[in-house]
């Protein structure tokens, strides 16, 4: 090579100077090529760890319908206030400009240099670290103060200045914006545009949130949301960052949270040395949640929950369940009271937040409970059926006459003696049938019956019931109830009047409205007990999508009966009896024969006192052919009531809505039949 | 093959160290830009005051020095080497008087203000230390043998180091050692003589590391603290290796943060030059200087070749060092083509100078030196090492324009 020709001269001195610098040359060569070549992936991974934040995006949550289709709960947008902590900047210097105190002006500067530099104002007086820190801490805060209260000037909404939250975000996620004020409403979107100019430092932010379009409408089924930004299985498990991000807590919301919802994605967002956004890109998109399509009917809910409001009052405790007894669908649900679920999400004007909130506090509404599924209550006469259902199978003639004695001390009114123990009776002393001990509920009749085919045999059948067991609904909401087993009526400690009240749905047992409606079912579609089903398909948001739906299978039997269509028959015609002529009178729908039967059963406290009732009506119709149950129950403290008065009128109202709506015929009426 | 030398016998100028000298500047103007479009100080700067313009402005008064130095014999500059010697060391002791000398908010005083231009005689105290070694070690090669030359040489070696020293300015200091032992070695300076300096300088400067190191803040060398930071730093040193029992939480807290913070300069240059791999990023595509992770205040100059190594990878980097490579050899082979040992110790001289710097500084981009303040030759913004990088070009020109047989 032409540059080192020189070199082979013979001049050794030159020589070792030019390999010194060939060595010096080598060395930097190597060196750059190990850190450029050899570990230039362990460098870059240092650049993304040290550039780049992962944000978690949320996916869009599905929506819950009915099975029409209808929305209960949806996606809204919610519209923040948020602070740009990047466009600050340039104030939050300024502000530490003004605030720095002048330097006391001890020395003077050396003459000549007047010349050399133009004045360039006051100089400024040097500061310790930690004072320059405290200095733009100050800076900061009053830069963000002076925006806080222009916009809440703006807004007119009293808004608050965090400080030490302020001061936080600025240290964790300078790239995020901070926000200063949530949930705007249109009013104040509309002041917040109109004042809107170049140097407003917030930026108006649309968030997506939970709503629920129908407000308390299946609200305790529905369940509710909460904030929750957490990674779910199966994803990224560190984010930098999470955006607000939404969980079921309970109710369909959080039974089926893994379908809602979807899979939250990433954004990687790229930041200076500061820590301050340069700009984002997304990294994996997130995967929207399906759709939960309930098998209920939206018409048949709000009938039943109006009809409840209208008898009832807005406060009654009450649970109803309208079930299709062919498949166990359930067309409708409701718990009462409730709370707005709009409520968590904190979707409501301030004064409809702060009922809810003095609601959720009450003790004795315990508006979150579901009383559907949540709650177990002694059935009391509505447990009857399955009594007299275990006695027919044992060979009991209906027509077997039981003469109810007279009570001595209550006269007018029955009563039976079992043992040493008299149990009143609210029929009238006289000759009973089956038929007329249905309609007219007596306890003698059923307490006998029951003590003569035996306690064994009562819980056997209730057993086939399935009563004492949860119901598998996914809900987070399903009580299991009590009920004795067999082990335990052999016990010493179990004497024939826990039996007694076994027989008339009292004492050791408890029981969900929604075990009665499967129960009632069972009576109604000659002997199979189903699993209760609320969601009919998981489908996916957008339905071009092409995703098949995941339909879930309908009238899963849980179990037989195995009675003798001739009990079946003889019970429900007692129960057709029951409303034609007894106590579920009220429930009647003219052209429709409804089976059912009403229940009061008593509330104690741990003191064994009677604080209240619990009054029950239990039915399915049609009588030929039975299709629907309604179970109502309401609980209510001591006073006048039962189940024919209370519970039958609203499943009466339930009836004709389903009437009107197609699900049920009713005969055509003649003149005659309707007097 | 034909011998070359006898064409370039009839060349006025070495083109292709002119050739590569025109590539470095090119690099330096490119990258001067690079490293500065993305900070805010800059940003609203009209055109002209743009920190490239204002490089290449520099390149163009170098050049006119430069050019200007070429055409007066080096023998008539040599003339006047003791004076502008001893004119740069009262500029320096100037400089380290406060109200002349400048520190420019940086902790060292190296700066001297004039209207317009900062003037940083350590950067021409270097070529006059080069001028002026020259001049003393041209005498004949049996006065050499004597110790009492060999001193004198130390001793103007020495005074120039001890004074940029005290700015301080460790790195412009320490380029003088091999400069100085490389002039006197070409020179013919006993090698004896030589060992026992290269055998002193050694001792000295592990004597100076270990002290740094290991002895106790007592018995340790008087050094400004960011300057025995950045050795221990270089030398991966934890200040927690011995922790000190009665250090409060609010003093080990600081310790750390200073820690940290010295360590930053050279991890954030270590991760540009790393993650610019094989090809880079593209010119001003680098995150590392445009997010600020490099530090801005010295993205342009100290730490300048982070940026092009960023954004031009490994083939960027090979193309600068080649560049560098053409220019030192070219100067070699200057030294070798003088007509006489003036010339040839000069040319040697800006040859060593350059190259302790080139090598100083990609050095500590990649962790093999320690950071000390050295710019890199002709790329590094900064008019005094520019004007000086050109001067010293135009010495090597004038050498060859003057060899022997033209």
């Amino acid at each position: 090579m032409l540059i080192f020709d020189e070199l082979k001269k013979n001049d050794p001195q030159l020589r070792l100077v030019a390999m010194g610098l060939a060595a010096g040359f080598f060395i930097l060569l190597v060196g750059l090529w190990w850190v450029q070549v050899a570990s230039a992936g362990a460098y870059e991974s240092h650049l993304q760890t040290q550039s780049y934040r992962t944000v978690r995006v949320p996916a869009m949550r599905g929506k819950i319908l009915d099975c029409e289709g209808r929305v209960m709960a949806e996606n809204g947008a919610s519209y923040n206030l948020s602070l740009y902590l990047g466009d600050l900047t340039g104030q939050f210097q300024a502000e530490e400009k003004r605030l720095r105190p002048a330097k006391p002006a001890t020395q003077s500067q050396p003459f000549w240099k007047f010349w050399v530099h133009s004045s360039s104002g006051a100089k400024k007086a040097t500061l310790s670290k930690d004072e320059i820190a405290a200095l733009q801490w100050q800076a900061r805060n009053d830069v963000a103060y002076t925006v806080v209260t222009k916009i809440s000037r703006t807004l007119q909404r009293p808004l608050t200045f965090d400080a030490h939250g302020f001061d936080r975000a600025y240290r964790a996620s300078l790239y995020e914006p901070y926000t200063i004020c949530q949930n705007l409403t249109s009013a104040e979107i509309a002041r917040f545009e109109e004042s809107y100019s170049e140097s407003n430092a917030a930026n108006l932010d649309v968030m997506t949130t939970r709503l629920y379009p129908l407000g308390t409408t299946a609200s305790s089924l529905l369940g509710y949301v909460q904030k929750d930004d957490s990674s779910i299985e199966g994803e990224e498990a560190y984010f930098n960052y999470r955006l607000p991000d939404f969980k079921g807590v309970i109710g369909i919301e959080g039974g089926f949270d893994k379908e809602l919802h979807g899979r939250a994605g990433e954004e990687s967002v790229l930041v200076n040395n500061q820590g301050f956004r340069e700009n984002e890109d997304v990294g994996i998109e997130p995967e929207p949640g399906n759709n939960v399509r309930l098998t209920i009917d939206l018409d048949i809910q709000r009938a039943a929950e109006e009809s409840l409001t209208q008898h009832q009052g807005t406060e009654a405790r009450a649970a109803i369940v309208v079930m299709n007894v062919r498949t166990g669908d359930v067309l409708a649900m409701v718990s009462s009271p409730t709370i707005n679920p709009n409520y968590f999400t904190g979707n409501l004007p301030p004064d409809e937040l702060q009922k809810e909130a003095q609601m959720m506090e009450d003790t004795n509404l315990l508006p979150q409970m579901n009383r559907a599924t949540q709650t177990f209550d002694a059935p009391g006469s509505i447990f009857k059926p399955v009594v007299g259902l275990a006695a027919l199978e044992d060979g009991l003639n209906p027509n077997e006459i039981y003469q109810v004695e007279e009570d001595p001390m209550n006269p007018g009114h029955g009563c039976i003696h079992i043992g040493e123990r008299k149990i009143k009776d609210t029929v009238a002393p006289g000759a009973y049938d089956f038929n007329r001990a249905i309609a007219e509920s007596s306890n003698s009749y059923f307490i006998f019956y029951g003590l003569r085919t035996g306690i064994d045999r009562v819980i056997k059948m209730g057993e086939k019931f399935h009563f004492g067991e949860g119901t598998k609904l996914q809900t987070g909401q399903d009580s299991r109830g009590r009920f004795p087993n067999l082990k335990q009526v052999h016990e010493s400690d179990w004497h024939v009047g826990d039996s007694a009240n076994i027989c008339f749905g009292q004492g050791a047992m408890a029981v969900t409205p929604m075990q009665m409606a499967v129960a009632y079912s069972a009576i109604g579609n000659g002997g199979t007990v189903l699993w209760p089903r609320l969601v009919d398909r998981i489908e996916a948001q957008t339905p071009s999508s092409g995703e098949a739906p995941l339909i879930e299978p309908s009238a899963i039997v849980r179990d037989y009966l195995d009675v003798h269509p001739r009990s079946l028959n003889i019970l429900r015609g007692a129960m057709l009896g029951e409303t034609q002529n007894g106590t579920g009178k009220p429930a009647q729908v003219p052209g429709l024969t409804i089976c059912g039967k009403t229940g009061t059963a008593q509330v104690q406290n741990q003191n064994g006192d009677l604080i209240g009732h619990n009054f029950w009506f239990a039915s399915f119709a049609p009588y030929e052919k039975p299709q629907y149950a309604v179970v109502v129950m309401v609980q209510k403290g001591l006073g006048p009531g039962s189940g024919g008065v209370t519970c039958a009128p609203i499943a009466h109202d339930i009836y004709t809505e389903m009437v009107k709506k197609g699900y049920l015929r009713a005969a055509p009426q003649t003149v005659a039949s309707t007097n | 093959m034909v011998d070359p030398s006898i064409n370039e016998h009839g060349q006025r100028f070495d083109r292709l160290q002119l050739a590569a000298l025109v590539g470095l500047m090119i690099v330096g103007g490119l990258f001067v830009c690079s490293a500065t479009h993305a900070n805010p100080l800059f940003e609203n700067l009209p055109w002209y005051d743009q920190m490239w313009v204002r490089q290449l402005v520099w390149y163009a008064v170098g050049i006119g020095v430069g050019a200007t130095i070429c055409f007066v014999e080096y023998h008539v500059i040599a003339r006047w080497a003791m004076v502008i010697y001893w004119a740069m060391i009262v500029c320096l002791i100037a400089v380290l008087i406060p109200g002349i000398g400048s520190t420019h908010g940086w902790g060292a005083r190296r700066w001297i203000d004039l209207p317009g231009f900062q003037f940083q005689p350590s950067e021409f105290a270097k070529l006059a230390f080069i001028l002026a070694a020259a001049n003393f070690l041209s005498r004949p090669i049996e006065e050499l043998r004597r110790p009492s030359i060999f001193w004198m040489a130390i001793g103007l070696m020495m005074l120039p180091f001890a004074l940029i020293l005290k700015e301080p300015d460790l790195g412009s200091a320490i380029v003088l050692v091999p400069t100085g032992m490389a002039m006197m070695y070409v020179a013919g300076v006993p090698k004896r003589y030589l060992a026992i300096l290269v055998g002193s300088v050694g001792l000295l400067g592990v004597l100076f590391i270990a002290d740094i190191l290991f002895a106790p803040p007592s018995l340790q060398f008087p050094m400004k603290a960011y300057q025995k930071q950045r050795i221990l730093v270089y030398f991966g040193h934890n200040y927690f290796a011995s922790p000190d029992a009665d250090a409060t939480p609010a003093e080990s807290r600081s310790i750390r943060q200073q820690q940290q913070g010295d360590d930053y300069n050279v991890r954030q240059a270590l991760i540009s030059v790393g993650s610019g791999g094989l090809t880079g990023k593209g010119w001003r595509q680098g995150t590392q200087n445009a997010l600020g992770y490099l530090p801005r205040a010295v993205a342009h100059n100290d730490f300048i070749f982070s940026v092009i190594a960023e954004e031009e990878g490994f083939v960027g980097s090979v193309v600068v060092l080649t560049l560098y490579a053409v220019v030192l050899f070219a100067g070699l082979r200057i030294a070798g083509q003088a007509r006489d040992r003036l010339g040839k110790l000069v040319a040697v001289g800006v040859v060593t100078l350059i190259f302790s710097h080139v090598f100083i500084n990609i050095g500590m981009n990649i962790r093999i030196m320690p950071v000390t303040g050295v710019p890199l030759p002709l790329v590094s913004y900064g008019g005094s090492s520019v004007l000086g990088s050109l001067i010293a070009a135009g010495l090597m020109q004038n050498v060859y324009i003057h060899r022997k047989g033209y």
